[in-house]
């Protein structure tokens, strides 16, 4: 049961002219059958923290030369060596940062409340419990305050290709696409954005009155970006839309070149590669040779598979320490995808990142679906690890580390999401080796 | 703790004045600087025992960084202490000690960090009647029994504030559970893109 929150408490800053827009989102004749009421739930105080965290981006260098530890990192590894369970457990000595041992995705997943410090207040504690892309369930621990710390994030990355996330009271400012079975869908109004309207949709025609209401519906929305990731853009290029965005911002999933060319020709603007994951937030953003960092106190390192650093260059594991989120200091975070680590002058850029590719499968009727519908699909199984692959018959093969879920389990949850002609194997897999790779959660013999 | 050792006030200040060398970080893959496994072999060598083996020295370079990294810098700081003349000139321990360093030692690392069996004056006491008694030794000038109830009760004393802080951290943990099964349900706050 879905606690409700009041207007005050979802929107305490709400103004008249932000009413009135959230009221036009709601009745528009094409909105889509909404299933969530959320807010900013930012506050006075939060405000001044999201302008506050605006301005440092602007105002602060990014130079660093390789090996330098900024001063910022000292004080905050200190912290966390005092003040966050995990860390402290290392019985770490912080001031030898390149010393403190690594933790990762799993470390998270089994406790995520030992990374929270002890002087952190509880009251503001929100939970988001993510199903992945990349197949491994988490619950990040948040505050409200950082999900509106996002937009200025997107407002820099938005900024580095010349285009600006203006947030004018009376208009959307974002609109976030999804394309998938189901998903939370709301529409809310940021008061860092001056009263703006963030709309979060899912394009599945079941989510509408009439498919082409989702054309509709946007058009009439005209926001300034999308956001989204590569497959919901698919199948946002396939509506007969009139209006244009600024520009397409791609989270979540690698962005293949190809599809980022065929969508810029298609929309007539800027479709931008943004790094990002739930832990951490937006980390970088692509330009034309590599991904630049956005975040101020997030420190970048890149480990080999033991844990040490590796010069300028060489290819290895993107660790990261510090972030915005109050509830998950992250100190020397390994987080599973693999890149460069380059200078540009005395800016670091991360080159060849090898993110989260997006997979295509499709179901047996030939529906696309979602990697992140498998991985909720499979989230109430306890499954150890897992491998999913679509031949190009359309047949499945899920391979599976053994555990306490039966492959019939696994058949069942596959089959309720794919359709019961749907032809898939379940087989066993060994225990992971110590492989220099990245683990392949999910690929698909489908061209992207 | 059958034989009588060295005296007590000798050692706890050696331990105390342990040079910055043996508190700097052991060399673990090639993360941190001072190589253990050449450290202690050497110290049983100067004991009168052979050196370690390659095996041996693989424990004291290797491992799990979360596990071992406490271990061997309080390995360390042991060598520091066993590098006492008291032990050097009688030369008898050189066949125990490569046990108590991989044994008994590593369960007394579990329960504190290295640097405060040099920085407070209880654990400094600690570690000198630890060592002691797993080579049998008692202080000099104690009995046996005195010698038992003295590190029973340092012991004690750490124990119980290791078993308050992990009843604490305990009770932390369970408020961030309850509070995150309540909030799993409610509205989060609305963000403009996903991961």
């Amino acid at each position: 049961m879905v606690e409700t929150l009041s207007e005050t408490e979802r929107f305490p800053l709400l103004t008249e002219e932000g009413r009135r827009l959230l009221r036009r989102l709601h009745e528009n004749e094409f909105a889509p059958r909404y299933n969530h009421h959320c807010g900013d739930r930012l506050t006075i105080e939060g405000l001044r923290r999201v302008r506050d965290f605006e301005i440092e981006l602007k105002s602060s260098a990014q130079d660093r030369h390789p090996g330098d530890i900024p001063s910022w990192l000292l004080d905050f590894t200190k912290t966390c060596c005092r003040d966050v369970p995990h860390y402290r457990g290392y019985k770490a000595n912080p001031a030898d940062f390149f010393s403190i041992p690594t933790c990762d995705r799993s470390d998270l997943s089994r406790e995520p409340w030992s990374f929270v410090p002890d002087t952190q207040d509880l009251d503001d504690l929100i939970v988001y419990c993510t199903s992945g892309t990349t197949g491994h369930p988490l619950d990040v621990l948040s505050h409200p305050v950082v999900s509106s710390m996002y937009l200025p994030l997107l407002r820099t990355a938005a900024a580095t290709y010349g285009v600006a996330l203006e947030g004018r009271q009376g208009h959307v400012a974002i609109v976030l696409i999804c394309f998938q079975k189901s998903t939370l869908t709301y529409a809310a109004i940021s008061a860092y954005l001056d009263q703006a309207g963030l709309v979060k949709i899912n394009l599945n025609p079941a989510d509408w009155r009439h498919p082409a209401d989702r054309a509709r519906f946007l058009d009439a929305c005209r926001p300034e970006i999308y956001t989204g990731d590569p497959i919901s853009f698919m199948e946002l290029a396939s509506l007969a839309m009139q209006s244009r965005p600024k520009a397409l911002l791609s989270t979540a999933m690698t962005l293949p070149p190809r599809l980022q060319k065929f969508l810029e020709h298609h929309f007539q603007c800027p479709v931008i590669d943004i790094y990002s994951m739930n832990e951490a937030g937006p980390v970088a953003v692509r330009d034309g040779t590599g991904h630049v960092p956005l975040q101020r106190r997030l420190y970048i390192e890149i480990l080999d598979k033991d844990g040490l650093s590796c010069p300028p260059g060489e290819r290895g594991e993107i660790t990261l320490s510090g972030g915005f989120n109050p509830y998950l200091p992250l100190l020397r975070y390994r987080t599973g995808d693999w890149a460069r680590l380059e200078y540009r002058g005395t800016l670091p850029v991360l080159k060849d990142l090898e993110g989260r590719a997006p997979v295509l499968f499709r179901d047996a009727r030939g529906n696309v679906v979602n990697s992140i519908d498998i991985s909720s699909a499979l989230k109430p199984l306890a499954l150890v690890r897992f491998e999913l692959h679509q031949n190009a018959d359309g047949s499945l093969r899920l391979r599976m580390q053994k555990g306490e879920t039966t492959p019939d389990q696994v058949r069942h949850a596959i089959l309720s999401l794919f359709g019961d002609d749907q032809k898939v194997d379940v087989e066993g897999m060994e225990s992971p080796c110590d492989s220099p790779f990245k683990v392949i959660q999910y690929s698909s013999d489908y061209a992207f | 703790m059958k034989m009588e050792g060295p005296q007590l006030e000798i050692l706890t200040r050696r331990v105390a004045e342990c040079p910055v060398d043996f508190l700097a970080e052991p060399r673990i893959g090639a993360a941190g600087s001072i190589p253990v496994a050449a450290i202690v072999s050497d110290l049983i060598r100067d004991l009168g025992g052979d050196p370690l083996t390659l095996r041996q020295s693989t424990g004291f370079s290797k491992g799990d960084a979360k596990i071992g990294r406490n271990h061997l810098r309080l390995v360390l700081i042991t060598c520091w202490l066993f590098h006492d003349p008291w032990f050097l000139n009688r030369k008898e321990c050189a066949n125990l000690l490569y046990l108590f360093l991989t044994g008994p030692l590593t369960d007394l690392s579990a329960t504190t960090a290295a640097e405060k069996f040099v920085s407070e004056p209880d654990r400094r006491e600690e570690l000198v009647r630890f060592c002691l008694k797993e080579l049998d030794l008692r202080p000099a000038g104690e009995t046996i029994a005195q010698a038992q109830d003295r590190l029973a009760t340092l012991s004690t004393a750490e124990r119980r504030r290791v078993i308050r802080a992990a009843r604490e951290a305990e009770e932390r943990a369970r408020a961030i559970r309850e509070a995150m099964v309540r909030r799993a349900a409610d509205e989060a706050a609305a963000k403009a893109s996903r991961e």
